[in-house]
């Protein structure tokens, strides 16, 4: 695989002493246009049609196509390892679904560590657009991908 | 091209403060706006011979002249369908003075729509007696739309869907009526400007309208004196001669229910206003510097920006960002601050705002002002106006 | 009223559903590619350099790129044209049957959780077995009333096709299968008398037909005698050809939404608020207003399908009304 990012210049591990509850995580805005809602639909495999066809969504009762539920996880995971870095490992994603998002629509993740203990850290995240909440939940994480799964497939 | 076109003007305007509770009659606010507009245009009550008003006007003519001591008037006649007239009455006295019917006709609207019987409070009381204009009403009231708002919004959310206008487009409408009438001390809402935000938080109305989207209810009167423009020019003001007036009933067109066209987002009764007017004046919007457009609901400024021809269909929402139809602006719009921000007097003080415009004496001058448009009631059958400046 | 008319199944109906398998676990049908994983980084926009850098992903302690968690279940899916879920005997279509027949006809995903036990990376095949975990008692939620149905994905991961997999994850799915909301529309006979009844219609003779229709459970409109033209709101003559000559048709009572308002302020004694008012395009192709008072203003949108309902308004007076067409929520 080719190399992209020297792992010199790989950003070193989030410390579990730089890591404090109630610490808010730098927000994400993602402007959600066409293109993306799409490309995310087609990149997780769902061809379900509300998802980039927009006649379908309409006629399903939808105002326009939406993000299916597998972009909004794998959002809230990018949100949280942007914070975290690449040597933290992600444990475990817990949402609950709310508004659809759909094109035009800005979609601002916020988070909050709600636990730290022994380098394993929960936030809780709020993912919401100006018709409400979309998804909200909590991200159970280990800051060190080696210290604590001992997964090394 | 009409033959009216130049043929007459607007000698004079007049009108009472415009407030929340008048504290005196709708007879006596009506008295009062007709005498100032007299005086205004340096005639005195025995020179009127016509007198033009709205059909849901509650002052008669009898009343108005009787309380002015007028002599005789030879032409009176009404305009149906409420903030549609404001161009209306203008046309009907324009045509009795250009044909000699009459020669000095005064336009008047004065109520207490505030203080007293709200629009806004819906006609849910109507009453079952079986003429045609209740049955009209048999397929909205009993299903609980009842209010000019909830009729607007039914309207105003296919507009939205169809174009894909957004609070915010809403919003910039609201913005520059408060920022106008901010500098106006006439306005009820002076120095009370707001914000984007302030109209994005403001409470449901009937959604997609908030509070903020909707104009004022108040209390108050407004004349306009209409001679030849022959007269006008040995007045003391400088007249706003009316270079079109025109009139609208298009197919689909009703009084605010009009959702059975094929696109009900399109005011075709206000394409039908404009085309006539551009044709009349031999105007373009190129030559429109500022406008006063009817607004009792934001959305229906940005469908009438469209009808107008000010900006391509579904564009109004690009055209009122970035202060656009603010001072400034490339077309600033009801700069008193309109129905929105100085009072809600059925559009005849928007008439009386161009006026100011075309004689330069408005608190919110724009520059080198030679026409202007004024329009009326949007979704209901309509009206509208060019008045320019003579010569 | 809606607990008289849904009032749930019981766990004896429920209980056997719990645990039960829906069908065979099934395999990827191609292994992990480093180009499935670039997509879905380009799409989500994740800069994490684990996924596509193998020395960046070992300096963090890892052995190579490796897929990115979420990306879990979409090695599982059809994609386009994919039929994996119909072929096989599979326990949520009785299920769902069962609560089709209760009432419970509407249904949205309320929950997803992702537990990630080991790193999938490209080579690997991922095989996925799915099986219903619980189904709730009813419960009443701002929704309407109905049961929360949690099913259970499990993935495995093996750079074998043929090789017995290593468990790295589930996802547990909630939906929540209800009756959308009734929310009490008033002013109707045999409600709270102290509420003030709706406005009524005036009729007149121009009209009259329509309120005879609905006293008989029938949406009528005009249709002109001598073109053929439907014509709402009725009109003594018919616009297309000048004919006075007229009859009725009954309508579906079928179409869908154009446009609506959501009335908030003032509010007429007779009515709920907020209150929904739908524009409709009957399938027939005229367009009709009626209000939709047991529709939360959350589930309309433009383009929906409805039915018309009715409603005794008065002795001699039935009013029509819309509700959202089955199947027609997100
Ligand atoms: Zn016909």
């Amino acid at each position: 695989m080719t190399s992209e990012t020297s792992s010199s210049s790989l950003r070193p591990p989030l410390q579990a002493s730089e890591v404090a509850i109630d610490d808010e995580l730098p927000p994400l805005e993602i402007a959600i246009d066409r293109t993306f809602v799409i490309a995310a639909a087609i990149a997780t495999r769902d061809y379900q049609d509300v998802h980039h066809d927009h006649e379908a969504a309409v006629k399903r009762g939808a105002p326009d196509i939406f993000l299916n539920i597998l972009t909004t996880t794998g959002l809230v995971n990018r949100f949280v390892t942007d914070w975290a870095g690449p040597h933290a490992r992600i444990n475990k994603t817990a949402i609950r679904l709310g508004m659809p998002a759909h094109p035009g629509d800005t979609l601002t993740f916020t988070g909050t560590v709600t636990e730290s203990a022994d380098g394993v850290v929960t936030v809780s995240i709020d993912g919401t657009t100006a018709r409400g909440s979309h998804a909200s939940g909590s991200v159970t994480l280990s800051l060190s991908a080696v210290a604590d799964s001992g997964d090394q497939r | 091209m009409s033959m009216l076109s130049g043929k007459t003007a607007i000698a004079g305007i007049g009108a009472t403060e415009f407030s929340k509770d008048s504290g005196r009659s709708e007879l006596q606010l009506a008295a009062e706006s007709v005498l100032a507009a007299l005086n205004d245009a340096g005639l005195t009550p025995a020179d009127v011979d016509g007198l033009v008003t709205y059909t849901m006007e509650k002052n008669p003519e009898t009343e108005v002249a009787r309380a002015l001591g007028m002599g005789n008037i030879t032409y009176f006649g009404r305009v149906n369908f409420g903030g549609g007239a404001p161009g209306a009455v203008v046309l009907q006295a324009a045509m009795a003075v250009a044909t000699g019917v009459a020669d000095v006709v005064v336009c008047y609207r004065a109520f207490n729509e505030r203080s007293g019987r709200r629009f806004g409070a819906g006609v849910q009381d109507r009453g079952t007696e079986p003429s045609a204009e209740n049955a009209g009403y048999a397929w909205y009231t009993p299903h609980g739309i009842v209010t000019p708002a909830q009729w607007a919004a039914m309207t105003a959310r296919r507009y939205m869907h169809d174009s894909g206008a957004t609070t915010e487009a809403l919003g910039a409408v609201a913005v520059a009526a408060r920022r106008h009438a901010a500098t106006n001390p006439k306005a009820w809402f002076y120095e009370r400007p707001i914000t984007l935000a302030d109209h994005a938080e403001s409470r449901w109305i009937a959604e997609p309208l908030r509070l903020l989207d909707c104009c004022q209810e108040s209390d108050g009167g407004q004349a306009l004196v209409i001679v030849s423009a022959e007269r006008a020019r040995d007045l003391p003001q400088k007249p706003a001669i009316i270079k079109a007036a025109a009139q609208g009933i298009a197919a689909p067109t009703a009084m605010m229910t009009a959702y059975y066209g094929d696109d009900i987002g399109h005011l075709e009764e206000m394409t039908l206003v404009a085309d006539q007017l551009w044709a009349d004046a031999q105007l373009s919007p190129a030559d429109i510097p500022t406008a006063i457009i009817y607004d009792h609901f934001t959305p229906y400024v940005l469908m009438q920006l469209e009808s107008f021809g000010f900006c391509g269909r579904g564009e109004a929402k690009d055209f009122v960002r970035d202060g656009n139809v603010e001072l400034g602006g490339r077309l600033p719009i009801n700069t008193h601050g309109g129905q929105l921000g100085e009072a809600y007097i059925h559009g005849m003080n928007g008439v009386a705002e161009g006026v100011r415009q075309i004689r330069g004496t408005a608190v919110n001058q724009v520059a080198n002002v030679e026409n202007t448009v004024v329009t009326g009631g949007a979704g209901v059958p309509t009206s509208g106006l060019i008045l320019g400046a003579d010569g | 009223m809606s607990q008289d008319e849904h009032p749930g199944l019981t766990r004896e109906q429920l209980d056997p559903f719990a645990g039960k398998s829906c069908g065979p676990s099934r395999q990827s049908r191609d292994p992990i590619a480093p180009s499935d994983i670039r997509s879905w980084i380009d799409a989500i926009g994740d800069t994490n350099p684990i996924y596509v850098d193998d020395d960046a992903s070992m300096a963090t302690g890892r052995s190579s790129v490796i897929a990115p968690p979420a990306m879990l279940q979409v090695w599982s899916m059809a994609g386009l044209g994919g039929t994996s879920k119909s072929t096989t005997q599979d326990p949520r279509k009785e299920l769902f049957a069962l609560l089709d027949d209760a009432g419970f006809t509407s249904v949205v995903a309320t929950n997803c959780e992702q537990e990630y036990l080991g790193d999938a990376v490209p080579g690997d095949w991922i095989t996925t077995s799915e099986v219903i975990e619980s189904v709730s008692d009813v419960k009443d939620t701002g929704l309407g009333r109905g049961h929360f149905i949690t099913t259970v994905m499990s993935f495995t991961a093996s750079p074998d096709p043929l090789g017995d997999g290593e468990l790295i994850g589930r996802q547990r799915w909630r939906l929540f299968r209800f009756a959308p909301k009734n929310r009490g529309s008033g002013g109707q006979a045999g409600g709270d008398s102290d509420r003030p009844p709706r406005p009524r219609p005036a009729i007149n003779r121009d009209n009259a037909f329509f309120f005879e229709g609905t006293l008989a459970g029938e949406l009528r409109i005009q249709k002109c005698d001598s073109c053929g033209t439907l014509r709402h709101p009725p009109s003594p003559a018919c616009g297309a050809c000048q004919s006075f000559d007229w009859s009725t048709v009954a309508m579906s009572g079928r179409g869908t939404i154009h446009s609506f308002v959501v009335n908030h302020h003032p509010q007429v004694p007779a009515f709920d608020y907020p209150l929904v008012v739908a524009l409709v395009d009957l399938e027939e192709g005229v367009r009709f207003v009626a209000e939709m008072p047991d529709t939360d203003r959350e589930d309309v949108a433009i383009g929906l399908p409805v039915e018309v309902r009715y409603r005794k308004q008065e002795d001699d007076l039935v009013m029509p009304h819309f509700v959202l067409a089955e199947g027609s929520s997100q």
